[in-house]
C-alpha cells in the first residue's frame, strides 16, 4: 500500500496527465454556443472589431513611420514646436533699428547693441565666447580651445569649421579678434525663426550669399534673411542651444548621448522635465543664466552637494543646475525613505536615467581614426553604411559605431575632473584618459554617477609623445578631408598648436568620459532596485561599498547552508529509520 | 485505494502547476545577440532572403516601441521582423483542422533591447508548438523550425546588410499585391 | 494515556506568529542576501522590514509575559538529564525505550530544549536583531558615535545569525515529531493540551 499510494500512483497521474496533452490537439475546441447566447457574442464581436481596427490601425500608421524614421531619423524625432506667442513687452518687429536689410551678423549685432548696450561686454566674459575654462583645482587650462577630444579631435587649425558652434563672427585663426563687440553673435541664440543656420567652413557666419549645402549634394540654401531673424528675436529654447548641442562631434547625437535633436519636442518618457506636452523646461530653465553666463559646465561640474535645496535668490554661488538644487537630498516619499539613504552614495541621474540616447536617433559609441584616409580606386573618398543607414566608414574620419538605448557605465566621480592635455605624454602602451574622474567610495565627495564613456583611436606624434593636432578642415591644401595626406595635415596642425610635428605618426587608444545628467526618465522608468542589487548588475563594478544581494562572504555561504543541509540530511536519517522500524512493528 | 485515487490526482495537479509555470518558457526561445538592434534584423533579414528557395519572402519589420513612445511611455527598442513561406502556409490554411492557425502567421522573429543593454532575439519554439496540433502540423512547423534555425545563422565576416522597410501586411511569396500570408 | 495543559494561550499565539514571521524573514531574507530571486529585491526589503517590526513588538509582549507569569524559569538551564536525552535521541528513541523526561506544568521544557531556547533567547535572536537594526539604520551610525562600524561586518554577523536560526529551524521541526506520536507536540502546540505517556 505504501509504495502504490505514494510512488505509483502519482507517477501514473503525471503520465496520464502527459498522454492526454500529447494526444488533443487544443485546436480542437470549439465549443457549439447556445443559441440565445450568440445574438449577444456577435454583438460584443462586433463592438470589440471596431475597437481592434482603430487600435491597429494607429500602430500600423505609427509603425510604418519609426521604419521610415530610420534612414532620416530627423523627420519623426523634430517636429515643429507648437507657436507660442511671445510674452515679451517688446515686438521686435516694431523696431526702426531692425528695420535694415543687414548684409552681415557683425551689421545685425551693432544694431542690437544700440539698445542692449552691456549685451557684449557680458557675453565676452563667457565660456561660450572664449572657450576657455581655467579649472581652479588642477589649473589645467580647459574648453574648447585647449582640449583634445577623440571625436574631431581638435579645434586648433580648423577654425573655419568648428567656429561654426561659436556665438561669433569670424574666428577663423589666432587673430580673431575677442576684444570687439561687433563679432559677438546675438542671433544664434536669441533666434525664433529656426532659418539661421551657421555652417562649416563660414567661420561662424551665417551664409550671407546662396550656397551649395551640403556640398556637392546638388542642393542650394539661399542666402539668411538677416531682417526677418533680426525682427523675430526672444529668448532661448530648446531648439536654439541644440543648435550647437545637440550636433557636437559633428552630428545628430554624436558626442553626449543624452543631448540630441529629439529633446527638441520631446515626450515625456523622454525627458519629464522638458516633456513638451508637460513641464516643458528649457535648457535654461535649470541652466539659470546670469550676464549671459550660462550656469552648470562639464569642465567644473558638481557630483555632490550636500546642502540641499538652493532657494530662488539666495546669494549662494552654488551650482543651480543640479538635481538637488530643485529636489534637495531627500525628494522620495516618506514610504520609500529608504531611497533617501542612497543619495549618500548615488548621483540622482544614476537611478532616473536608465539609459541614454533613448530616442530612434543613434549615438556614436567609437571613433577609430587609424583607418581613416583609404579611397577607392579612381581616388575617392569611401562612405560606408550600418544596417540603420549611418555612416560606419568615412575616408574622412575612419571606422564609426553607433547605439541607442545605451545603459551608461558607473563609477565614482567627486566633480574632480583630469585632462590629458597637448603636450602630456602619452604612449601606446596603455589607455589614453583624455579627462579621467576622479573619487572613490572613501570619498564624501563622491557618488557614484552614470557614465557615457567614448572609446576612441586617434592620432599622436610618436616623436614627441603628445596627443596630436590634426589640421582636418579647411579649402587649403594641406586639410586631411581635402587632400589625405596625414603628414601634411599633421605638420600644419602640430606647428598651429605650438609643436613641430616629428615625422612619426602613431595611433592611441583614448577614453573619454561624460556625465549622463540629460533625458531623465520619469520615475515610474526608474531603475529598479534590483538592477543593482543582485549578482553582476550594473554596479557590479564599482568597489569600496558592501551592497547587498551582489555581495556576500562565499566561504559562510558554503559553511552555513553546508551545515543545513547536514542537518537536514541528519533528520531525515532519523525520521526515515523511526518511519521504517515503526511499519516494521506493524 | 483511497490514498491511490488522491495519489493520482495529486500527480495531475503538480504536474499541471509545474506545466502552467514553465510552458512559456519552452513556447519561446531567447538568444543573445552580438550585434545591434538594427544590424540583427537586418541580418535576421538577409538570411530569409538567402532561404528564398523555401519559399520564404519578407513581410513586414515592425516597431512596436514606437507606438508606445508616442503614447507617452517609455520601453526600449523592439523591431518585430516578418516573413512568411507559402510552402508552409499553403499546406496550413488548405487544413480545416489547421487553419486556425494562422493567428500565428506571418512567421515572426522579435529582436530586442533589455535592461542589461544587450541585444536579444526571440522566436517561436515551432516545432513543439506544431507538436500540439497533430502529425502534419507538426511536420510542417517542423520544417519552420529548421528554416529558423536558419535565419538566426550569422556570418560576422558579411559587412551588415542594409535594413529593409517591408510594409507591414505586404509581401509574401504571392507578390506584394497579396497581404501576409 | 494522560493529557496536560501546557501551553497558554498567548504562549501559542506567541510561538504560531514568531514562526511564521521567521519563516517569511528567512525567505525574504536571503532573498536580500542574494541567494535568490523571487519577491524581487524591493518587495523581499519591504516585507522583510516590516515583519521584523512585528517580530520585535510581539517580543516585547512576549518578554513582558515572561516576566509577569514567572514563565521565564522554564528556560532556567540544567545539566541534569542532559546526557540521558541525547542518548535517547540516538538510541532510545528506536527502540521505544521510555523519554527519560516528564513533561509537567512546571517543566514544559526537556533539558535539552532547555538550552536550545535559552541559546536562541540569549544568542541568536540578540545577535539578529542587533545587527538587523544596525543595517536598517546605517545612515545613522555617525551620528550615533558608530562611524567606526562597517556594513560589511554588520551584515556578514546577520547572515551567521540568519543561519543559525535556519539549522534551528530544521532540528526543531524535526523535533516537534518525537512526541508520544510524531503529530503529540505539535498538536500540543496548537491546542494546549500535550499527550503523554
Amino acid at each position: 500500500m505504501f509504495t502504490i499510494d505514494r510512488v505509483i500512483a502519482p507517477v501514473l497521474g503525471i503520465a496520464f496527465a502527459l498522454a492526454l496533452a500529447v494526444s488533443s490537439p487544443v485546436i480542437a475546441t470549439a465549443t457549439p454556443l447556445a443559441e440565445a447566447e450568440k445574438g449577444a457574442v456577435a454583438e460584443i464581436e462586433q463592438a470589440i472589431e471596431g475597437a481592434v481596427v482603430k487600435v491597429a490601425g494607429e500602430d500600423e500608421k505609427a509603425a510604418a513611420e519609426s521604419i521610415q524614421s530610420v534612414p532620416a531619423p530627423k523627420q519623426v524625432a523634430v517636429e515643429e514646436p507648437v507657436e507660442e506667442k511671445s510674452k515679451s513687452t517688446a515686438d521686435h518687429s516694431k523696431f526702426e533699428e531692425l528695420d535694415i536689410d543687414f548684409k552681415s551678423g557683425p551689421q545685425v549685432t551693432k544694431a542690437c547693441l544700440k539698445c542692449h548696450t552691456e549685451a557684449a561686454k557680458q557675453i565676452h566674459k563667457t565660456k561660450h565666447w572664449s572657450w576657455e575654462y581655467i579649472n581652479p583645482d588642477t589649473g589645467q587650462k580647459l574648453g574648447k580651445k585647449h582640449v583634445i577630444n577623440n571625436f574631431c579631435t581638435s579645434v586648433k587649425s580648423n577654425n573655419t569649421f568648428c567656429s561654426a558652434c561659436h556665438i561669433g563672427y569670424g574666428w577663423a585663426d589666432d587673430s580673431f579678434d575677442f576684444t570687439a563687440e561687433a563679432n559677438v553673435d546675438c542671433l544664434v541664440c536669441h533666434d525664433t525663426t529656426g532659418t539661421y543656420k551657421k555652417l562649416p567652413g563660414l567661420s561662424g557666419h551665417p551664409n550671407y550669399e546662396t550656397i551649395e549645402w551640403p556640398p556637392h549634394s546638388g542642393k542650394f540654401r539661399p542666402p539668411t534673411d538677416l531682417k526677418q531673424v533680426a525682427q523675430n528675436v526672444g529668448p532661448t529654447s530648446r531648439k536654439t542651444c541644440g543648435t550647437c548641442h545637440f550636433y557636437g562631434g559633428g552630428g545628430d547625437a554624436v558626442k553626449h548621448g543624452d543631448l540630441d535633436s529629439s529633446l527638441t519636442n520631446p515626450g515625456r518618457y523622454l525627458d519629464v522635465h522638458m516633456d513638451s506636452k508637460g513641464l516643458n523646461f528649457t535648457c535654461s530653465t535649470c541652466h539659470v543664466t546670469d550676464e549671459h553666463e550660462v550656469s552648470g559646465s562639464r569642465y567644473g561640474p558638481t557630483a555632490a552637494d550636500e546642502k540641499g535645496v538652493l532657494v530662488p535668490g539666495s546669494q549662494d554661488p552654488r551650482n543651480p543646475t543640479t538635481c538637488v538644487a530643485c529636489h534637495g537630498n531627500t525628494p522620495h516619499p516618506d514610504k520609500a525613505a529608504k531611497l533617501n539613504d542612497h543619495t549618500r552614495k548615488l548621483a540622482c541621474q544614476t537611478c532616473h536615467i536608465p539609459a541614454y540616447a533613448r530616442s530612434t536617433l543613434q549615438t556614436k559609441m567609437s571613433w577609430d581614426w587609424s583607418t581613416a584616409g583609404k579611397l577607392d580606386e579612381q581616388g575617392h573618398r569611401i562612405q560606408l553604411k550600418n544596417s540603420a543607414g549611418k555612416v560606419v566608414y568615412d575616408s574622412k574620419k575612419g571606422n564609426f559605431t553607433y547605439d541607442r538605448y545605451v545603459v551608461p557605465e558607473y563609477q565614482w566621480f567627486n566633480g574632480k575632473v583630469n585632462y590629458t592635455l597637448f603636450g602630456d605624454k602619452v604612449s601606446e602602451d596603455s589607455v589614453v584618459k583624455i579627462n579621467e574622474f576622479q573619487g572613490d567610495a572613501d570619498d564624501p565627495e563622491a557618488r557614484i554617477w552614470p557614465v557615457r564613456v567614448f572609446r576612441g583611436k586617434q592620432m599622436y606624434d610618436k616623436g614627441l609623445q603628445t596627443l596630436a593636432v590634426l589640421h582636418t578642415a579647411g579649402k587649403d591644401d594641406a586639410a586631411f578631408w581635402g587632400n589625405y595626406d596625414w603628414d601634411k595635415a599633421m605638420e600644419v596642425g602640430m606647428r598651429t598648436a605650438g609643436s613641430e610635428y616629428s615625422g612619426e605618426l602613431g595611433f592611441v587608444s583614448t577614453e573619454m568620459s561624460w556625465p549622463i545628467t540629460h533625458m531623465v526618465s520619469p520615475k515610474e522608468d526608474a531603475l529598479a532596485c534590483e538592477s543593482c542589487h543582485t549578482d553582476g548588475g550594473r554596479l557590479a563594478g564599482i568597489d569600496g561599498i558592501y551592497l547587498p544581494a551582489r555581495d556576500r562572504m562565499p566561504l559562510l555561504d558554503m559553511i552555513g547552508f553546508g551545515v543545513a543541509l547536514l542537518a537536514l540530511i541528519g533528520v531525515l536519517i532519523h525520521g526515515g529509520i523511526r518511519v521504517i522500524l515503526a511499519k516494521r512493528e506493524d | 485505494m483511497w490514498k491511490a485515487v488522491m495519489g493520482f490526482i495529486a500527480g495531475i495537479a503538480l504536474l499541471g502547476i509545474v506545466g502552467f509555470n514553465t510552458a512559456g518558457s519552452f513556447m519561446m526561445v531567447e538568444h543573445e545577440s552580438p550585434f545591434g538592434i538594427e544590424e540583427t534584423a537586418a541580418r535576421i533579414q538577409a538570411n530569409i532572403q538567402r532561404m528564398g528557395h523555401r519559399g520564404w519572402t519578407l513581410s513586414g519589420l515592425r516597431d512596436p516601441s514606437k507606438a508606445v513612445a508616442n503614447s507617452g511611455r517609455n520601453v526600449p527598442p523592439v523591431l518585430l521582423v516578418e516573413a512568411c513561406s507559402t510552402d508552409y502556409s499553403g499546406v496550413l490554411l488548405a487544413d480545416d483542422q489547421a487553419r486556425i492557425l494562422s493567428i500565428m502567421m506571418p512567421c515572426t522573429i522579435t529582436v530586442y533591447k533589455k535592461d542589461d543593454g544587450k541585444t536579444y532575439i526571440g522566436t517561436m519554439n515551432s516545432a513543439l508548438m506544431g507538436r500540439l496540433f497533430g502529425k502534419k502540423v507538426a511536420a510542417v512547423m517542423n520544417e519552420v523550425a529548421k528554416d529558423q534555425a536558419e535565419f538566426l545563422k550569422f556570418d560576422p565576416n558579411q559587412p551588415a546588410p542594409p535594413l529593409i522597410k517591408v510594409k507591414p501586411g505586404g509581401g509574401g511569396a504571392g507578390g506584394p499585391e497579396v497581404s501576409g500570408c | 494515556m494522560e493529557k496536560i495543559y501546557i501551553f497558554k494561550r498567548f504562549e501559542r499565539f506567541w510561538h504560531w506568529t514568531q514562526a511564521l514571521l521567521i519563516i517569511v524573514m528567512m525567505i525574504t531574507g536571503f532573498e536580500i542576501h542574494g541567494t535568490y530571486s523571487n519577491l524581487g529585491f524591493e518587495r523581499a526589503v519591504e516585507l522583510h522590514t516590516l515583519s521584523a517590526w512585528a517580530l520585535i513588538t510581539l517580543w516585547v509582549f512576549a518578554i513582558f509575559w515572561h516576566f509577569t507569569t514567572g514563565e521565564w524559569k522554564q528556560y532556567v538551564p540544567t545539566m541534569d538529564k542532559v546526557e540521558a536525552m541525547m542518548r535517547y535521541y540516538l538510541t532510545g528513541i528506536f527502540s521505544h525505550a521510555p523519554h527519560p523526561f516528564r513533561q509537567t506544568t512546571l517543566h514544559k521544557h526537556n533539558p535539552l530544549q532547555r538550552l536550545a531556547y535559552l541559546f536562541v533567547k540569549l544568542m541568536i535572536n540578540p545577535l539578529i536583531w542587533a545587527t538587523g537594526l544596525l543595517y536598517l539604520f546605517y545612515t545613522s551610525w555617525e551620528s550615533w558615535g558608530l562611524g567606526w562600524l562597517n556594513l560589511e561586518w554588520v551584515a556578514t554577523a546577520h547572515v551567521i545569525g540568519a543561519f543559525m536560526m535556519l539549522i534551528f529551524f530544521i532540528a526543531h521541526i524535526y523535533l516537534a515529531t518525537t512526541g508520544h506520536k510524531p503529530m503529540s507536540h505539535i498538536k500540543a502546540m496548537i491546542t494546549g493540551w500535550e499527550e503523554i505517556d
